[in-house]
């Protein structure tokens, strides 16, 4: 699952941090202890460390120690706060101008201006440039040098004047005038930033090490060192962490939380995600394009049961529309009472006799349901294909490689329709329901070779809303659009929600300070919190 | 010997240049677009066009194959996910699997053929059924399994291990190697004791059946009949003759060590080339892929050359000429 972050964080930026936000201390922490190492678990290997193009949430965790970000969701409220962009003014209705905090500089000597930010943004915003990162930026024109320590970002015109999405690791600032001596590439192994920790080394498949630095603008740092583990093996990851082998875990299955919350050297911090499970019809194929039958898988199944029996009410809840339970305009509420179908297997049998007899779903024909190797959603797969074939129509499980899921999903010029009726996918993404709606609904994005909205949702009035949406700032506006287009896409049931992941972590006792957030990010040492260890 | 020596190279070259062919062909008829994959989910339809052009997967395959195959042989070709040279990738892990698969020979030979030796010798003892029930436990039990159980005893409950990964690592102008540190030994004992479960087992029925075998012949008797120590009996006759089934066992079980540790380094996060060949498949760096089969194929037809001439040395009576 790829990272995603706000594309329209922006429009919290106007709303909470219009002109002259001042600097925000780091709040001390009692009895703090300065030095030590802290070990976290990472559940994947790493991949890419340089910012514009790094898009795994696990490299993210490395990029979160390294690099500043412009600006920093808090972790409870995920209202922008002030870092390397100290403020910022509104000057029109396409342009913001950013003051950058002064005395900022790079690992290696040197300041951090405007011209490193404007060479961040730019480089990513430029589709020669194939950053992954690109359509996070899609709404910038450009960013423009004022001076040494002021930043102008233009809106391109079918965009609201808000101040831009910047998430926080992907928009790290790098340094321009390092990343031109040494390349993308080695910049990319080795990669040089401003933040809190120094990149040290990179063993591969062994771990990364980052270490204080000692110069750091904003605080100084209480870690010593803080140490990445790849451990792809969960089973193995809880080992280490029961056993002090690591600190941190960025992953638990629901079947330790129980046993972990017991112990009284581990805490399990949780908090729900900005992630949304569904598993979403082929609206191309003529049996899913019939909401009737559409509607009769969704009443084969109990959801709720589903969904329980594979997170425990632990790890995962139930989802009823797209946006997470932790947004704004999530709607779920409505959506579960007026929208959500309850089991009902007589009625869905009866739909299904009727759709055989009329031919749409041809005599022999057996339903696909595609599903990635996650075993929570083969899990899911096959209650669904169970339940499917007790009303009598055939089913099975195909789960797949990332590699040839995205292939069907994606569709291709030879096999434009896809074959197949059902898939589940999972998204992330940031804090604004453009984030969720625009990428999984919008008929933009239904696109033969690559797909975020893989339904092939295609309805008009659904993307005049979310449309609408991007050119206003009024907040209650924006969440009446939002509401609007979601319970549209949901009437039509183009998708059965599945569930929103509670993200849980393992940390050890000995660590303080450590604030678990719905981004799934991993700082230590932000504008609000400085981690510490006990020795 | 020589020439049959030279003839086996031969032939390994050629060999070698068929399974370049084999490869390739399973690497691209392995479903799913490698661009889309390393592209990530939401990519855009240019991104991913981008990367299969910049990694020249829009080209034909004879193209693609020769790009492979001479990259690999001038030391250039480039990972397309890891940002360096394939051999750079390869051989940054080769020092973990070597360390990795020498230990776990080690254990196994070190254990197995005493114990296969002392089983035949004391046969139908409690010795010997302990070794033959503890042997099969060992080919039995899945690796993986039991580095979870070792890990969970030494490690956690116990405490006086290490439970994965590999430990420090002194660097060296042939590699990082771990098993010279008092750290690095202690991470590398799970793993390779897990690896080492099944050779061990094997190598103790072998061993045992072997020696069996020869203690029934009559040139046995003959050096008993001679008044000859049972010690020099047992070690100078009987071993030396039961040895040389063992060894093209062994010989064949290096390959195996080196290349296929996979299960074992993904369980206990040791960074080899087995959980390389992991990463890279479902990466889809075909590139990765690519070197890395071909090298895991060289070790073994190397360690099989190895064993064909340490058989005839054992086995004077064998000759390849």
């Amino acid at each position: 699952m790829l990272k995603r972050v706000g594309l329209l964080l922006g429009f919290s930026l106007v709303l909470f941090g219009l002109i002259g936000l001042a600097e925000t201390a780091v709040p001390e922490t009692p009895g703090a202890r300065v030095g030590g190492t802290l070990t976290i678990g990472v559940s994947q290997t790493f991949k890419d460390l340089d910012p514009r193009i790094m898009n795994s949430v696990y490299d993210s965790y490395v990029v979160n120690a390294v690099f500043d970000g412009f600006v920093i969701l808090h972790p409870d409220t995920l209202e922008p706060m002030p870092w390397v962009a100290k403020s910022w003014d509104v000057l029109s209705d396409r342009q913001v101008r950013f003051y950058l905090n002064e005395g900022i500089k790079f690992h290696n000597g040197d300041d951090l201006t405007a011209e490193d930010v404007a060479f961040t943004f730019n480089w990513i915003a430029d589709p020669a440039n194939n950053s992954p990162n690109f359509t996070e930026l899609i709404w910038m024109k450009e960013a423009i040098v004022v001076d040494t320590y002021t930043v102008d970002i233009i809106t391109k015109d079918e965009y609201a004047p808000y101040a831009p999405g910047f998430s926080t690791e992907t928009q790290a600032i790098v340094p321009k005038n390092y990343v031109l001596e040494v390349g993308d590439a080695a910049f990319n192994l080795s990669p040089v930033g401003s933040g809190p920790f120094k990149f040290v080394e990179w063993r591969a498949g062994e771990r990364i090490v980052v270490e204080r630095n000692e110069d750091y603008w904003l605080v100084y740092p209480n870690l010593d060192r803080i140490i990445y583990r790849p451990i792809p093996e969960l089973s193995v990851m809880m080992l280490e962490l029961e056993s002090g082998g690591i600190d941190i875990a960025d992953n638990m299955p629901a079947t330790d939380v129980a046993r972990f919350r017991a112990m009284d050297y581990i805490d399990v911090p949780q908090v729900g995600s900005l992630s949304y499970f569904h598993v979403f019809f082929n609206l191309l194929s003529p049996i899913s394009s019939d909401i009737r039958f559409r509607k009769a898988v969704y009443m084969s199944v109990d959801w709720e049961a589903a969904v329980f029996s594979v997170f425990q009410g632990l790890t995962g809840v139930k989802a009823y529309g797209a946006v997470p339970p932790a947004l704004w305009a999530n709607d779920q509420e409505w959506l579960r009472d007026n929208v959500a179908l309850e089991e009902d297997d007589a009625q869905a049998k009866r739909i299904f006799a009727e759709l055989k007899a009329e031919g749409v779903l041809p005599a022999g024909k057996t339903v696909r349901v595609m599903t990635p190797l996650d075993p929570r959603r083969t899990q899911l797969a096959t209650i669904l294909a169970t339940n499917l074939i007790e009303n009598g129509v055939p089913a099975e499980v195909v789960p797949l490689d990332w590699g040839p899921l995205l292939d069907l999903a994606y569709r291709s010029e030879s096999d434009p329709i896809g074959d197949f009726e059902l898939m589940w996918m999972g998204w992330s993404g940031g804090p604004d329901p453009q984030d969720f709606l625009y990428y999984l609904f919008h008929s933009d994005n239904a696109t033969v070779g690559s797909a975020d909205n893989m339904s092939w949702t295609q309805i008009p009035e659904v993307d005049r809303l979310i449309d609408a949406a991007n050119t206003t700032l009024d907040q209650d506006e924006r969440e009446d659009l939002f509401v609007q287009a979601q319970r549209l896409i949901f009437q039509n049931y183009s998708a059965i929600p599945g569930y929103h992941y509670i993200e849980t972590r393992g940390v050890n006792t000995r660590v303080h300070g450590y604030k678990i957030s719905p981004l799934s990010n991993m700082w230590m040492t932000t504008p609000y919190h400085n981690v510490w260890v006990e020795g | 010997m020589f020439g049959y020596t030279v003839r086996r190279l031969v032939q390994m070259v050629f060999v070698l240049f068929a399974l370049t062919l084999l490869i390739f062909a399973l690497l691209k008829l392995m479903p799913g677009d490698p661009a889309k994959v390393m592209a990530g989910l939401g990519a855009r339809i240019e991104t991913i066009e981008a990367i299969r052009v910049k990694l020249g997967l829009d080209r034909p395959w004879p193209v693609q194959y020769w790009r492979l195959i001479s990259g690999l042989f001038n030391g250039e070709l480039e990972a397309m996910t890891y940002h360096k040279p394939v051999w750079t990738v390869i051989l940054e892990r080769l020092p973990a699997t070597f360390e990795l698969g020498a230990f776990a020979l080690i254990i196994a030979l070190v254990v197995s053929i005493p114990a296969g030796m002392l089983s035949a010798i004391y046969r139908n003892s409690v010795l010997d059924y302990t070794v033959t029930t503890v042997a099969l436990m060992g080919i039995s039990i899945p690796v993986f399994w039991l580095a979870l159980m070792l890990m969970l005893v030494f490690g956690v409950i116990l405490r006086v291990l290490p439970v994965s990964g590999r430990g420090t690592a002194i660097e060296t102008v042939v590699g990082r190697w771990s098993f010279v540190t008092w750290d690095g030994f202690r991470h590398l004992i799970i793993p390779s004791v897990a690896l080492a479960s099944v050779q061990m087992a094997m190598n103790a029925r072998l061993t045992r059946a072997s020696m069996l075998e020869v203690l029934q012949q009559e040139y046995i008797k003959t050096a008993r009949a001679k008044g000859l120590k049972e010690r020099v009996v047992l070690v100078k006759h009987a071993f030396r003759n039961a040895l040389a089934p063992v060894v093209t066992n062994v010989g064949m079980q290096v390959g195996t060590l080196v290349a296929g540790a996979v299960l074992t380094e993904t369980t206990t996060a040791w960074p080899g080339i087995g959980r390389l060949m992991i990463e890279a498949i479902s990466r889809r760096d075909q590139a990765v892929v690519f070197g890395l089969a071909l090298f895991l194929a060289a070790i073994y037809m190397v360690s099989y050359i190895v064993v064909d001439l340490l058989y005839a040395y054992i086995d004077p009576r064998i000759t390849y000429d």
